[in-house]
């Protein structure tokens, strides 16, 4: 009897603990890190260990996280998600990762590893076997990876401001920087008798630049270097009146390198104008050739936000905000269609989760001029309520505009990086920098857009705002997101489920489209 | 007879030694729960320092503040957690609506000092507890950010992780995949 009874609960446990297996090992759980990799930098940062993880289960090859091998090196990533691709740009080189598959594309050349680049724990998992041998295999020096202990070492940076002279004639004084690359910068002359110049990615050698003498209209120059940037504080006389910064490119056959000029002109009355932003480069990223701009404003992508799993907001009675984005973008895309003659395309015709990045990837391929995302709104507290139009805010951080230098940097490089054309080809975007250049049109369609929702609908106007959302970085055209009432606000819920009111909504913002078409297009546009 | 006299005695020796010790932590309990009353053995009350918190508004169109006050602590990072915990608490009065969802705790605050990012570890409820709309994330953030910018002027960057993972968005709508410029974002 007693045997019966131990057996049962030994079977019983047995089976719970198998059942337990195999049901972790469906589901994609975060793995505990195998070992640890200490990288220790020579350029300021501070010694930190990375988690790495044994992958196979036939081999003791590490992997690293693309994350943290992005940090590290200091590196962009470009991520095509359709084709499971991830671009790694590490100062001038690239490296094209593909998922399962052994090949790693080192700027034009394949190189074989020992085992596949990998997908888990939510990151593409590479060998480290690609930084003792695939990575020092061409221009990056200094880097050394003990496989035994386990230590990184990254060398100390090269100087990419490589020294300053001052030249002077009757009109102007001039200091004179070489580059070894083209590098963002910003002038802040804020404080009187001290030009700020913060050089982006920026690494310079104080000393030098500290030993040398000013001339004319400028005292005294001194450099600091941060982790990320370089900054230089000139000192310049009294009588200097207005300054202009301008960047010539390296001249082959002089020899000269990069040159970032700051002129200083001589004047009676000492003053320096204000803050100028240099972003030169930032608009030269994307080429403009498909950009379709001028032309009549005819291809409405439309996204109905949320989907499948993702439900969205879900009102009191029930009502799922995925259901009425869809119905909402199907509303639009009829009036649109048939009575503003525009054709339309949206991201998802079905209750299915498309990922926040490939909805504007979609919109790209197909080349749409407007980017339309509707969502409904939701709250903690049943008041809230009414209607609001966002646009990208972007996320420029100092980190953002130095990648993107960096990404300018390695395109600029002749002969070993990819061009821009291959570039285009693979469909890899930096995606935060994407949106920025159409952020004026963006605003102007979300006013239109808002306005015309004000002269239809009953419930509170929130005004146009502008937000980090997601959705809207990686377009290459004018983009809006529309949250068209309150789905937590239950009288706002009873009007979402109303054919009138749905109809009221969709009028709007095909209104406020149809404005921006006029306001926008190159002639020829509004008489369609 | 002898055995049980000393039986006994032992007993009676035990009893005396066991209600000697239950008394001294009677009497300790009594002055441990009394003293405080009682001038001569007053707490000396902690260091603390006054924070501002920011919620939402209950209309969902601007934050409001409240002021607590959280012991001093040592160190940024423990700082830090002792001011999300008030903050995912809740609000104490009436204007003031917490966008972050009930359950939501900080699992550990990372400086780094370098870069002056602060690294925000909080566990799954934040998002999946999340009750969705752009207005609530937006919120939720925003708190998060301004309470933040207000008490540690010398964070400039922060970054939301969950569970020590960085997150694309937290309720699908805004990027939090990167850290955030807490003067700039808005």
């Amino acid at each position: 009897m007693t045997r019966t009874i131990l057996l049962t609960v030994a079977t019983v446990l047995a089976a719970a603990v198998l059942a337990g297996a195999a049901a972790a090992q469906n589901e994609p759980r975060r793995a505990e890190p195998d070992a640890t990799l200490g990288v220790v930098y020579a350029d300021g940062r501070r010694t930190e260990d990375v988690p790495v993880y044994r992958l196979e289960e036939d081999s003791e090859e590490l992997f690293v996280s693309a994350y943290d091998l992005a940090r590290i090196f200091r590196a962009s990533r470009f991520w095509n998600p359709s084709a499971r691709k991830l671009n790694l740009r590490i100062e001038n080189r690239s490296f094209l990762f593909t998922i399962d598959t052994r090949v790693v594309v080192a700027d034009e050349s394949p190189v074989l590893l020992r085992v596949p680049v990998r997908y888990a724990n939510g990151s593409v998992m590479v060998p480290l076997e690609f930084i003792s041998e695939v990575l020092p295999r061409g221009t990056l020096g200094n880097v050394d990876l003990d496989e035994q202990r386990l230590v990184l070492t990254i060398g100390s940076p090269e100087y990419n401001v490589t020294g300053v002279t001052f030249e002077e004639d009757e009109h102007e004084s001039r200091a004179v920087l070489a580059l070894s690359e083209e590098l963002l910068y910003h002038v802040d002359a804020e404080t009187p008798g001290l030009l700020r110049l913060k050089i982006y990615g920026g690494k310079v050698n104080t000393l030098l630049i500290g030993a040398t003498p000013g001339k004319g209209l400028f005292n005294r120059v001194r450099a600091e270097q941060t982790e990320h940037d370089a900054y230089l504080f000139f000192d310049v006389r009294r009588s200097a009146e207005r300054f202009r910064v301008e960047f010539l490119d390296a001249d082959r056959r002089s020899g000269l390198p990069n040159r970032l000029v700051i002129h200083l002109e001589r004047g009676e009355q000492p003053e320096i104008p204000g803050v100028e932003l240099a972003g030169r480069r930032m608009t030269e990223i994307l080429d403009d050739a498909d950009r379709g701009r001028g032309g009549a404003i005819v291809k409405v992508a439309i996204d109905p936000g949320h989907g499948g799993i993702d439900n969205g907001k879900v009102g009191p009675s029930g009502l799922l905000e995925k259901d009425v984005n869809l119905h909402l973008a199907v509303m639009l895309r009829e009036l649109l269609a048939g009575q503003y003659g525009m054709e339309v395309l949206l991201t998802r015709t079905t209750d299915e989760l498309v990922p926040l990045s490939r909805r504007a990837e979609i919109a790209n391929e197909w080349g749409a001029d407007i980017f339309i995302s509707i969502h409904c709104n939701g709250w903690f507290h049943p008041d809230a309520g009414g209607f609001e139009t966002f646009f990208l805010s972007p996320a420029r951080t100092e980190e953002d505009i130095r990648l993107a230098s960096e990404e300018n940097a390695s395109l600029q490089f002749e002969g070993t990086g990819i061009g821009s054309e291959d570039l285009g080809d693979l469909g890899f975007i930096l995606w935060d920098m994407v949106q920025n250049e159409f952020i004026s049109e963006s605003s102007g369609l979300a006013e239109l857009i808002q306005r015309e929702l004000d002269k239809v609908l009953d419930i509170r106007n929130r005004g146009v705002k502008q937000a980090g959302l997601i959705v809207l970085k990686g377009c290459r055209m004018p983009a809006v997101l529309v949250e068209t009432a309150f789905l937590s606000n239950p009288s706002e819920e009873k009007m979402l489920t109303d054919a009138r009111f749905r109809q009221d909504l969709v009028r709007g913002i095909a209104e406020g489209i149809s404005r921006f078409r006029s306001r926008f297009s190159g002639a020829g546009a509004t008489s369609r | 007879m002898i055995d049980t006299d000393l039986g006994r005695k032992i007993v009676a020796v035990l009893l005396i030694v066991a209600a000697v010790i239950v008394g001294t932590v009677l009497v300790r309990r009594w002055i441990e729960r009394h003293g405080e009353e009682r001038p001569g053995l007053q707490v000396v009350p902690e260091e603390t320092r006054s924070v501002t918190l920011y919620f939402a508004s209950r209309q969902a169109d601007g934050l409001v503040t409240e002021t607590r006050e959280i012991p001093v602590e040592t160190g940024l990072e423990s700082e830090v957690r002792a001011v999300m915990t008030a903050l995912a608490a809740g609000p104490q009065g009436d204007d003031g609506v917490s966008a972050i969802p009930p359950g939501t705790l900080l699992l550990q605050a990372y400086w780094v000092e370098e870069t002056l990012t602060l690294y925000l570890d909080f566990n799954r409820t934040i998002s999946s507890a999340h009750p969705g709309g752009s207005a609530a994330e937006y919120y939720t953030i925003a708190q998060i950010v301004r309470t933040i910018q207000a008490n540690f002027p010398q964070v400039r960057h922060l970054q939301i992780l969950i569970d020590g993972y960085p997150v694309e968005t937290i309720a699908g709508h805004y990027a939090v995949d990167k850290p955030i410029d807490v003067m700039k974002w808005r």
